[in-house]
């Protein structure tokens, strides 16, 4: 099925190939069941701005692609940059995934519309009366439906230098969407530790309130039991939740990494130190 | 009588499969199974007491399985350790109506044409070893000892992706137990997370 289905793409992803080195200007690179794009917040590079470019997959229905923890299978998307000398760029924003269960197995994973945010710092040697900017950006990554496809796309934007940074309106809406999808830093107030048991964590989260049912989401493999049901209990103050332990955990584990998501979609980051 | 003792068999299987309790932790008994090959012939794990058995769990249309076949990587691995007495059994879970799904024609088949030497290929298109084993990805890697006892579960090597470039690289994780137990030495690396595509379960 997919190396029938590679066949018959080549020709098509061959001559996107040609097209995307020929380009100056950023164009969507058709790709296995999804268009992908190279885009900025602004509309040029600014010396000494950050700016925040945006690497953004646009699924077919049913597709999904992996979040930074894919879960108990798949690949994250990974890009490497080729910049301009005094340029970089600093670790992606992911967005907060959904939890895609199977029988026994879940995934973390984004479906229909993926942006995924890196901010770039632009030097503030730069002349302003340069040419324009190129950047090039090598993306891999792995789509699925029933069946996965391993994927890649060169990305390339071409952006003049600005004096003053102005926004590209053609992309606010995403941007601004996407920030959106961020996970929020943990509320001050709260406090959240762990206990470690033989088979699971259990997790007490202290609010000040009784805290309505929400999932944890691990930032790194191997810790709790994804597939597992996490059962949750309203306490006066907050609530505790019972995560069962990977398999494959091995090691103690010292802090508890993780997203805690609500029924409305709304993810906080959280820490918890673990007590052995 | 023979009916009378077949059903014990099965109720027995059954027990097996039930009092494992669907675990297959590292450092505890794997769990025991009965499973038939892609030449229908019937294996008992219990039966391999006294040998080294992998378990590799297979898709063939996985990005990730064929990584490690259409770079020869995997039949190395078969051909190196079933030449020093290691069963090695290539399980397929896939569902019929799933993507890797195969007959025993069609597998013996492929394993033909990719000049692959597993000892047998197990078919579990119910899913009853997979779920057994909570199999997760294609490739799931797992080594029981000759006790019976698994000393290894996860993945194949420490490179996550579907990219054969990085396989001379890689740390295989099976390669690694394998040899660090046949020398008497604890397994540095017993629990890794597996890599790859889910296996394709019957719902």
């Amino acid at each position: 099925m997919d190396i029938l289905e590679t066949l018959m793409r080549l020709p098509r992803s061959l001559s996107l190939l040609f097209l995307g080195c020929a380009s100056l200007f950023a164009q969507p690179v058709p790709a296995k069941h999804a268009r992908v794009e190279l885009i900025a917040e602004n509309t040029g590079v600014t010396p000494g701005h950050k700016l925040l470019l945006g690497v953004h997959f646009q699924l077919e229905k049913d597709w999904h692609m992996y979040w930074i923890n894919p879960g108990d299978s798949g690949q994250p998307p990974v890009i490497r940059w080729q910049l301009p000398s005094g340029f970089s760029v600093e670790e992606v924003q992911w967005p907060r995934p959904e939890k895609l269960k199977s029988s026994q197995s879940a995934d973390y994973v984004f479906k229909d519309d993926l942006l995924l945010m890196i901010p770039m710092t632009v030097p503030s040697s730069l002349n302003s009366n340069s040419p324009a900017v190129d950047l090039n950006a090598d993306v891999n990554w792995l789509i699925c439906r029933e069946i996965c496809l391993a994927d890649r796309a060169r990305l390339h934007l071409a952006l003049p230098v600005s004096s003053t940074p102005s926004p590209d309106k053609r992309h606010a809406q995403l941007f601004g969407h996407a920030r959106q999808l961020l996970p929020q830093a943990w509320p001050a107030r709260w406090k959240a530790t762990a206990t470690s048991n033989k088979d699971d964590f259990v997790l007490s989260i202290t609010a000040g309130k009784p805290l309505r049912e929400a999932e944890f989401f691990p930032l790194e493999f191997s810790q709790i039991d994804n597939g597992a049901p996490q059962p949750w209990r309203v306490t006066a103050q907050g609530a505790r939740i019972t995560l069962k332990k990977s398999e494959q955990l091995v090691k103690p584990v010292s802090t508890l990494r993780g997203l805690l998501v609500t029924r409305d979609g709304r993810a906080y980051e959280l820490a918890a130190p673990v007590v052995q | 009588m023979k009916k009378f003792l077949l059903s014990i068999a099965s109720l027995s299987v059954v027990f097996i499969l039930i009092s494992s309790a669907l675990a297959a932790k590292v450092g505890e008994p794997a769990p025991d199974f009965t499973a038939t090959d892609s030449n229908g012939t019937r294996h008992h794990l219990a039966d391999y007491k006294g040998k080294y058995v992998v378990l590799e769990w297979h898709n063939q249309g996985c990005p990730y399985t064929r990584k490690h076949y259409d770079s020869g990587n995997m039949q190395r691995l078969q051909k190196e350790w079933t030449s020093k007495g290691v069963v090695w059994f290539t399980v397929i879970s896939s569902a019929p109506g799933t993507q890797g799904y195969v007959t025993g024609q069609q597998e013996n088949e492929y394993v033909n044409k990719m000049k692959a030497v597993p000892s047998a290929v197990l078919l579990d298109p119910e899913g009853t070893l997979g779920h057994l084993y909570a199999a997760k990805t294609t490739p799931h890697m797992y080594i029981i000892d000759p006790s019976g006892k698994l000393i290894y579960n996860g993945a194949i090597d420490d490179h996550p992706t579907a990219d054969p470039s990085d396989i001379p690289t890689s740390r295989n994780y099976v390669s690694t137990a394998l040899q660090q137990a046949m020398n008497g030495k604890p397994v540095s690396d017993s629990a890794t997370r597996p890599y790859g595509c889910t296996v394709k379960y019957k719902d």
